[in-house]
Formats: C-alpha cells, sequence, structure tokens
C-alpha cells in the first residue's frame, strides 16, 4: 500500500485525531508508562550526563567526517564479504532492492522494523512486482494488517489498543478473539514462524554502522531482527547515511542510552552484530548480505544550518515528551517521521512546500531537548525553520499582517500601550460576535496591565 | 571489579532481565542443573561440541538434529556481561547463534571466567575482528507493541535459563 504524504493538513489531521477516543486514551496511557519507565531506568546511571556529551561528541565527529566514515564502512563491509550499494534517493533505493531481489527470483520476504524503508516506501514498490513483504515486527505485522502507517517510530501501533488488535486478529487470521496482549503475541508468534522458515529474503534496517569494521548493530526485543538477518539465504539492509559510528567500540555508550531513551530498559532483548554474509567455517548468517546506503537529502541537510538533526539516533523520547505528539499523534504529521525529530526531519528531507504547517506543530517548551540522549538542538532548530517558513514565503497572510502589525506595536511603549486599551475596549465585542471558538481560545485581557503592575 | 562482584552483579542483572540463574559448580552439579531446568522428554538441540557440552548431551535422551525441529537449545556460549546480565553468543568455531532464537526454551551454559564486567571489556575484546554474527541476549524474547503491555515469547524463547559453571 502507497502512503501520500498529508503534512500539509496537519490542522485537518489533528482535529480528526483529537476527536478519536480511543487514539487519546492510547496517547495519554503512552505518555505516562513511558515517562515512569526512561526516568526509572536512568535513575541508576553514573554520570548520565557525562555519558550524554560523550556521545553527542561522538555522533558530531561522525557529521563532521560523514564521507570518510561512509567511505570506511563501505570499504570495511566490502571485506567483509557484503556488497555495498549507494542510494541517493527514495527511487534509488527502492529500485536496488527490487532488482536483487527478482534476480535472486525471491518472492516470499520477511521484513523487520526499519523507519529507512518506511521513508523509501519500500513496500508497496516490491509488492507491485509480485512479491509478497510480510512486516515481522508484531507493530508493523499490526499495522501492515491493518493497511496503516507507524505512528510511532519505536512502538509503531501504539494508536491501537488491546480490542482493535483482538478484532482485527479475529476478522483476518480467523482465529478466536482475545483481548490479551500475550495471546496476541502468541498468535502472530505462530503466523510468523512458518513465514521466516520459507521466506526467500530478510529486509532489515539497523540502528548503527561501524565504520571501521562494517558491521550493522540492530537493537530488538522481540528476535524478528535475528531471524530476518540469519535465518533466508539472503539478507537485504537499508539504511541512512547517518547512522555511523566511527568504530564498534563505541557502541557500549549507545547501548546505554537508547534502548532506556526509548523502552526505560537497560538494554534491548537483542543486541545483534552482523559483520558480512555467512564465511567458510560458519553456521551463521546470510550466505548473501547487501547493503544499501540511503541518502536522500543527507548530504545536503549536512551543508546546511540543520545538520544537527542528523546526529538523532532515533530513540523516540522527544516524541514521548512532546505535548504536540501525546496530543495529536503519530498520523496527523501525515509522513514517516513524527514528533519533534519527526517534523524537523520532514521538512529537511520532503521539503517546506508539503511539510511547512509541522513547524509550527511544537510548543517550543524544551521538553524534547531535555531528554535527548544525544544533545539534538530541537528547539533552536524549530526556530530556524520557522524563520525559514517566512523567508520562503510560507506563512499565510494573515498571519504575516498579524505579526508585522504586533512587531511594530511591541517596539513602541505607547503603541503597545493603545494596543492594549483598544484590546480592554473591545474585548466583549469580540465575545459577542467572534463566537464562542475565538472567545474560548483567547485569554480574556487584564484590566490593569502587567507592565503597569510592575514596579 | 572483582571476580566475585562481576557474577554477583551478573546472576542479578540476568535475573531482572527474567532469565532463570543458576550457579553451579563443576560437571556434576551442571547435570543436575540441567536435570532441574529442562524437561528431557523434549527434543533438545545440543551442539556436543564443547567439553561442558558433551557432559550436557548424554543427558538427553531426545536429540534434535536440527535446531529449527527443538523443543529446547541446551549449548555453552562465548560469554557473558556483569553491566546489563547479558549473555554473549557469537558464530566463532561455526557456531550456529540462531540455535538459540528458534526454539522457545534456551540453556545458556557459561564459564564463570567468560564474564566481562562492563560493554566495554566485552567490546575492547571482540571489536577490533568481530565475528560474522556478534548476538547480546538479556532475557527473553519480548514486546510492547500492544497498550505498551510485556509479553513474553514473540519470535524469539520464551524461556531463558543461564547456568554458570
Amino acid at each position: 500500500m502507497s502512503h501520500e504524504q498529508t503534512s500539509l493538513a496537519f490542522r485537518e489531521n489533528s482535529v480528526r485525531a483529537l476527536k478519536d477516543s480511543a487514539l487519546r486514551a492510547a496517547m495519554k496511557q503512552a505518555a505516562d508508562t513511558f515517562g515512569t519507565k526512561r526516568a526509572d531506568a536512568f535513575a541508576p546511571v553514573a554520570d548520565l550526563e557525562g555519558l550524554r556529551d560523550r556521545a553527542s561528541a561522538i555522533r558530531e565527529d561522525v557529521l563532521a567526517n560523514l564521507p570518510t566514515y561512509v567511505d570506511r564502512f563501505a570499504a570495511a563491509a566490502d571485506r567483509a564479504g557484503a556488497v555495498v550499494h549507494r542510494a541517493n534517493d527514495a527511487a534509488a533505493a527502492r529500485e536496488i532492492i527490487r532488482k536483487i531481489l527478482a534476480d535472486r527470483g525471491a518472492r516470499l520476504i520477511v521484513k523487520g522494523k526499519s523507519m529507512v524503508s518506511e521513508e523509501v516506501d519500500l513496500n508497496s514498490h516490491l509488492e507491485a512486482a509480485g512479491m509478497e513483504v510480510v512486516e515481522t515486527d508484531l507493530g508493523e505485522y499490526i499495522i501492515q494488517m491493518e493497511g496503516e502507517t507507524p505512528s510511532h517510530i519505536i512502538v509503531p501501533a501504539i494508536h491501537k489498543n488491546r480490542r482493535q488488535v483482538g478484532r482485527l486478529f479475529a476478522d483476518r487470521l480467523g482465529v478466536p478473539y482475545s483481548d490479551d496482549p500475550q495471546v496476541l503475541t502468541k498468535i502472530a508468534r505462530t503466523a510468523l514462524r512458518e513465514k521466516f522458515l520459507s521466506a526467500d529474503a530478510g529486509i532489515s534496517g539497523a540502528n548503527f554502522a561501524a565504520a571501521d569494521t562494517g558491521s550493522l548493530v540492530l537493537f530488538t526485543n522481540e528476535g524478528n531482527g535475528r531471524m530476518v538477518t540469519t535465518v533466508p539465504p539472503l539478507h537485504v539492509a537499508i539504511l541512512s547515511i547517518e547512522k555511523m559510528l566511527p568504530s564498534l567500540a563505541d557502541l557500549p555508550a549507545f547501548i546505554r542510552l537508547l534502548p532506556r531513551s526509548a523502552t526505560g530498559q537497560p538494554i534491548t532483548s537483542y543486541v545483534s552484530v552482523v559483520t558480512g554474509p555467512r564465511k567458510t567455517g560458519d553456521a551463521t548468517g546470510a550466505k548473501e548480505l547487501h547493503i544499501v546506503l540511503l541518502d536522500n537529502g543527507r548530504t545536503e541537510i549536512l551543508a546546511g544550518e540543520s545538520r544537527d538533526i542528523l546526529k538523532c539516533i532515533r530513540c523516540g523520547a522527544c516524541m514521548n515528551v512532546c505535548p504536540v505528539y501525546r496530543t495529536v499523534g503519530g498520523h496527523s504529521y501525515g509522513w514517516t517521521y513524527p514528533g519533534p525529530m519527526g517534523l524537523i526531519l520532514t521538512t529537511l528531507l520532503t521539503g517546506m512546500a508539503k511539510s511547512h504547517p509541522l513547524v509550527d506543530a511544537s510548543t517550543v517548551c524544551g521538553a524534547c531537548v531535555e531528554v535527548c540522549p544525544v544533545r539534538v538542538p530541537l528547539v533552536d532548530l524549530i526556530l530556524q525553520l520557522r524563520h525559514r517558513k517566512v523567508r520562503e514565503g510560507f506563512s499565510d497572510a494573515a498571519t504575516m499582517r498579524g505579526m508585522a502589525l504586533f512587531g511594530k506595536a511591541a517596539a513602541s511603549p505607547a503603541l503597545f500601550a493603545l494596543g492594549q486599551r483598544l484590546a480592554g475596549a473591545f474585548w466583549p465585542l469580540v465575545r459577542a460576535f467572534g463566537g464562542k471558538d475565538v472567545a474560548g481560545r483567547m485569554p480574556t485581557p487584564a484590566k490593569t496591565p502587567l507592565r503597569r503592575r510592575l514596579p | 571489579m572483582s571476580a566475585a562482584d562481576r557474577e554477583r552483579l551478573f546472576l542479578e542483572n540476568a535475573a531482572i532481565a527474567a532469565a532463570g540463574t543458576h550457579a553451579v559448580w563443576g560437571a556434576g552439579e551442571l547435570l543436575a542443573a540441567l536435570r532441574r531446568v529442562v524437561a528431557t522428554d523434549s527434543p533438545v538441540y545440543c551442539p556436543g561440541v564443547t567439553e561442558l557440552e558433551k557432559a550436557a548431551a548424554a543427558l538427553f535422551p531426545v536429540r534434535a538434529a536440527d535446531y529449527a525441529a527443538a523443543a529446547v537449545t541446551v549449548e555453552e556460549v562465548f560469554g557473558a556481561v556483569a553491566e546489563t546480565g547479558t549473555l554473549v553468543c557469537s558464530s566463532e568455531g561455526g557456531r550456529a547463534v540462531q540455535a538459540g532464537l528458534l526454539p522457545s526454551h534456551h540453556v545458556a551454559i557459561v564459564r564463570r571466567e567468560r564474564i566481562f564486567g562492563t560493554l566495554d571489556d566485552l567490546f575492547a575484546a571482540v571489536a577490533g575482528a568481530p565475528p560474522t554474527n556478534l548476538t547480546l541476549v538479556t532475557g527473553p524474547s519480548r514486546t510492547a507493541d500492544i497498550e505498551l503491555t510485556l509479553a513474553i515469547g514473540v519470535h524469539g524463547p520464551e524461556r531463558l535459563d543461564i547456568i554458570l559453571v
């Protein structure tokens, strides 16, 4: 199924989301759960700030020398026996992967969770070529069955409750209805096990890539990541170029930060380090490993003022604490990546023309900056994008006129005072004629302005 | 970190991650622990390569030739990490790392001297020339994809037992 970007309709999407009581309940529960789990997980970590500084410095070094690390990774992966492909954009990545699979006659493909594959809309392309693509992460499996996209980068089906999943499984898999997550999980295990064992190929993403050894690193909890990378004879990994780490020895800092930030776990159940395909004497690994390195606009971002967003390690902590995300959910953002990191990345990757309402989808409260494990300056980046939005003429005329007027008034104490008096005087009229909508959203002007009450 | 501290911390953290933990001394106690942990009438996959695996293999009348057909895998693993209660499985020496993934019960034997104190210690030892597959295993397979409610045993083992020898 192909999914069109709907970021321009962020406001309409949000209004619809706000009317969805099941979604709001799910988001509320998620916010509460994530908050406590993350805090509990970091509590015993000594020198957390030092750890964040080190991880941030490593990510900065990666960005400062990205082409070098990408080349180094490609050479090391090649030495380890993998075939490395470079894809400049989404279409190129889709076509490279389709061709690898088609050339080998692959028909059934099991897939691990990969946001980059969502970014390039890989599944629809492979399905159009007649292949069966099965998402195997439980959350992805659920939304694939429903024909939806992920609403969270870590927990893709976070917008669904157990009864909705139970009804979906009963309808589509012909199993008795249950709303017990443990029972539903077992149903998925059984349904997917035979897919793993009969698949012609596995497709995975990667959380990191070690430039010195050419290794792919995958953090998973369910074991599907291990399955898709070791059970089928062919493994295709797709990752964006900024996932580099200088060295495999840098990994411990990120093992300590990523799972704690994402799900509040000290480490995921599984951390897989895959270095090349199966070699002589090995009993593990796909016989063939292809690695697709996706640029899709990253090199351009790297050269611009928003480059720091490429430090992001995709933990999802920023969305879990974001008051906007927590209220409207991930689908409202209308593309692959939601929340604070998502709105920045979406605007940069798809262009202001397709996404400009997103840059206002933030209260700039800074909660995201507080939790970001690698110190991405999310609020600064959002403010930069707002400036760009104005510069590039994407703000609507009424807002621009209003802001220009306010700017003049704010620069002149006399005009400002006049404005305050006028607002107070006309407020009853606004209430009377503007309707409940305006009056409900606007605060009533104070009788005595704060300015005059201050010494 | 002393050897005793590493052992204590490893067992503590592995238990927090919902692994069964058993600390024994010598091959005799290992066999006794295996008898307690493994249902001997279920098909067991045991590579029977290392000394401890050879000792263990004698216990199981029903041996699965292939891990994909087994209900239990009993194997000695590369090592462990105290910091996180993690098992380290390596494909080095022709080990099938996925043998600890497919069956619903994974019984991992670890030698005490193979416990690394921290993740840094482990990666300092392996990062120079990593094997084709190095998998860190912490507790059983799990998910919280439905309402963030923990469910155990998605695609990997629903039960993980660690026997420290």
